[in-house]
């Protein structure tokens, strides 16, 4: 019997140990911290993961995300300096470094993002108002960036918060503007088109001018070749009949006017009205040969 | 391993007694597959331990030795096997994670490995060499149905010289062979991340040029520059992410106006067709015009050596009747008169009329007379007319 009791008292004993060790251990993973808290107060902030104890029943342990964290606001339209409008949305990444203030301020992920979000559009509404729309698309994207990172870390400091990173993921025309924006573009390249088509008609017809030219240069060249041949070919044989015509021009006129007769009176084409008194017909009437006038062609 | 176990206990297949003991030994109290692995615990030594802490624990139960031998020898069974459900594997593709309550202890590699068992030790496999692809822009069916953020949002970008661009791209990534202990730990949705960063990069890049090199030569290096940028931001959250590629997939004016920009390429056809006809056209008339240069200069070179040739035959030839002339000026002159003449009077039409009869009216029917005849050629006009070929001497 006595045996049998202290086996009881044994179990009572074994099973009441195992009971407060199972609600004294508890663990932190790697990727969270630990408060543990004493009828509300904070008593311990735990920030390497492991395992740990508490006393059971008396303390509470509150986990926090230790990863970081993500915040995407939807896309809003924002002012830029210059008053052109611009749609931004942006994403933001942060991590809880201070978990006790983080649990002082903002209990919760959740109202962290609420209030996170509201600081982020703020600041996006600040940092853009200040800046031309060029600088937001093109120059200085960056910049704006790490303006708008240190500035919502400045205001997420007292809240136990880090802010890793704050981006700009879009950035861009409203609607209205993007329909005039694809007409502007249109329009550019139309006139694009037309300008190329233009300097193809110009080029053609430079082309076709150039070409043209060169033939009237080519023939007027050859032309003004071949009268200056046909002028020194000419010269030649002046020169050359006068040289031979030049000996007797009494008879050179006579020996060429023969060759004119002969040349110049061919059949059927002419009709002579003569008058037998012409000096060819000298012996017709008279056989001592009198001399008569020349016989006159008709027409 | 059974392996090892055959080779180590019963002797291998080439029948040679063992000389030494299996590398690992064979401890049957280690249980199951403990004779491979890369580098167990020292179980005994584990066991030992255990054996002792459970002594320590229950004085009174090890003093009362109440069911003797055999309880202890079944707790220890247990534990046992317990101990022995901390073998695990990882596949080639994955690395292991050791976790030990809740603490990121180490790193292991393909094989068979240890960890303390739950709910003492935990292992997270992450697969390290598969590499994920992410389009962006792209109009899946099934993002559609999703009811996804409108892809066209995501590839509608505006250029430096506030153009819209239409871009999709896909990013190669992969978890950071070296680091994948920072993807598992370091970010909450590291995926949502990695595409959140690639639209952010992408978007910057695109901004900061024009739209014609954005179509056109610049694709290769924004691709470059995204991939490089992304992994600066990736690497400044210690993501542990690798990006191995960013590729355009298509980089097009918005739908709204690619007709306008399609006329563009077709105006730069027609110019080079303008271009080429107006070449043709060069190409055709040039050489003719060439040629028929050269066809003129000939004909006149032709005329210069006919007409000298002429000429001078001419000439010689009244040189020769010159000379006979001399000799008999008066006889010759009316030989060659009436010859002259015998052969003109031989072929024309004649008429003699003597004006001493008188009476007759010359009729002339002037319309038989088609073709005016040439007139008379007087001598004082033969050198200038002598120039004209169908005049020259025959």
């Amino acid at each position: 019997m006595n045996s049998a009791l202290v086996k009881i008292v044994g179990g009572v004993i074994v099973a009441a140990a195992a009971i407060i060790l199972f609600g004294a251990a508890f663990t932190v993973s790697q990727t969270q911290y630990g408060l543990v808290l004493r009828f509300g107060e904070t008593v311990r902030t735990i920030s390497n993961p492991g395992l740990y104890f508490k006393w059971p029943l008396i303390d509470a342990v509150l986990t926090f995300d230790k990863r970081i964290l993500d915040l995407d606001r939807p896309a809003q339209e924002v002012i830029a300096s210059d008053q052109k409008r611009i749609v931004v949305d942006t994403f933001t990444r942060y991590r809880v470094d201070n978990p006790l203030l983080f649990y002082q301020t903002m209990q919760s992920i959740e109202g962290a993002n609420r209030r996170l979000a509201s600081i982020v559009d703020s600041t996006l509404r600040g940092v853009i108002g200040d800046a031309t729309f060029t600088t937001v698309v093109k120059t200085d994207r960056d910049g704006l960036m790490q303006k708008m990172r240190s500035e919502v870390n400045q205001q997420a400091k007292g809240f136990g918060i880090e802010i890793v990173d704050v981006r700009i993921r879009r950035a861009d025309l409203p609607e209205a503007n993007q329909k005039a924006v694809f007409q502007r573009m249109q329009t550019e390249r139309q006139r694009e088109a037309a300008d190329i088509r233009a300097q193809g008609q110009e080029q053609s017809l430079g082309i076709r001018a150039r070409a043209d030219r060169e033939v009237a240069t080519i023939r007027g060249e050859a032309n003004q070749k071949s009268e200056e041949l046909r002028g020194a070919a000419d010269a030649e044989r002046n020169a050359i009949f006068a040289a031979a015509f030049g000996k007797d021009p009494d008879f050179f006129t006579f020996y060429r006017s023969m060759q004119a007769y002969e040349t110049g009176l061919k059949a059927g084409d002419t009709r002579m009205v003569l008058s037998p008194d012409s000096d060819f017909f000298r012996y017709f009437s008279d056989p001592a040969g009198r001399r008569a006038s020349s016989p006159t062609p008709a027409n | 391993m059974p392996w090892s176990n055959q080779s180590g206990g019963g002797g291998g297949p080439w029948g040679g007694p063992p000389k030494n003991p299996g590398p690992w030994g064979s401890g049957p109290q280690g249980g199951g597959p403990s004779g491979g692995g890369q580098r167990p615990p020292d179980l005994e030594d584990i066991l030992r331990r255990s054996q002792d802490t459970i002594k320590n624990l229950f004085p009174g139960a090890g003093g009362g030795r109440v069911g003797g031998k055999g309880a202890a020898l079944v707790a220890l069974g247990i534990v046992a096997i317990w101990l022995a459900t901390g073998f695990y594997t990882v596949r080639p593709n994955e690395v292991g994670l050791n976790l030990v309550f809740g603490r990121y202890v180490g790193t292991t590699l393909p094989g068979l490995n240890y960890n303390w068992p739950a709910p003492i030790g935990s292992v997270i496999k992450p697969t390290v060499t598969e590499v994920k692809t992410m389009e962006i822009g792209v109009r899946s069916m099934a993002d559609q149905r999703r009811g996804a953020r409108s892809p066209v949002d995501e590839a509608l970008m505006l250029t430096g010289d506030e153009n819209i661009v239409d871009i999709d791209f896909a990013v190669q990534w992969q978890i950071s062979p070296t680091a994948p202990q920072d993807y598992v730990f370091n970010l909450r949705g590291p995926e949502a991340t990695v595409k959140a960063v690639a639209e952010s990069v992408m978007r910057e890049v695109i901004g900061k040029r024009n739209i014609q090199p954005i179509l056109t030569t610049d694709r290769q290096i924004i691709e470059t520059e995204v991939r490089t940028r992304m992994q600066d931001v990736l690497d400044r959250y210690k993501a542990g992410v690798v990006i191995r590629l960013v590729q355009l997939l298509r980089a097009d004016p918005p739908a709204e106006v690619i007709d306008a920009f399609r006329d563009v390429q077709a105006a730069r056809q027609d110019q080079d067709r303008a271009k080429n006809e107006a070449d043709t056209y060069a190409s055709s008339i040039v050489p003719v015009a060439r040629g028929d240069a050269q066809r003129v200069v000939q004909e006149a070179e032709a005329y210069r050596s006919q007409n000298v040739a002429e000429a001078k035959g001419a000439a010689s030839r009244f040189d020769q009747i010159y000379a006979e002339y001399k000799n008999a000026p008066q006889v010759t002159r009316e030989r060659m008169f009436l010859e002259t003449m015998e052969r003109v009077f031989g072929r024309v039409d004649k008429i003699i009329i003597d004006p001493k009869n008188g009476g007759v009216v010359p009729y002339l029917p002037l319309n038989e007379l088609s073709r005016p005849s040439s007139p008379p050629q007087r001598p004082g006009q033969l050198g200038s007319n002598a120039a004209r070929p169908q005049d020259a001497p025959r």
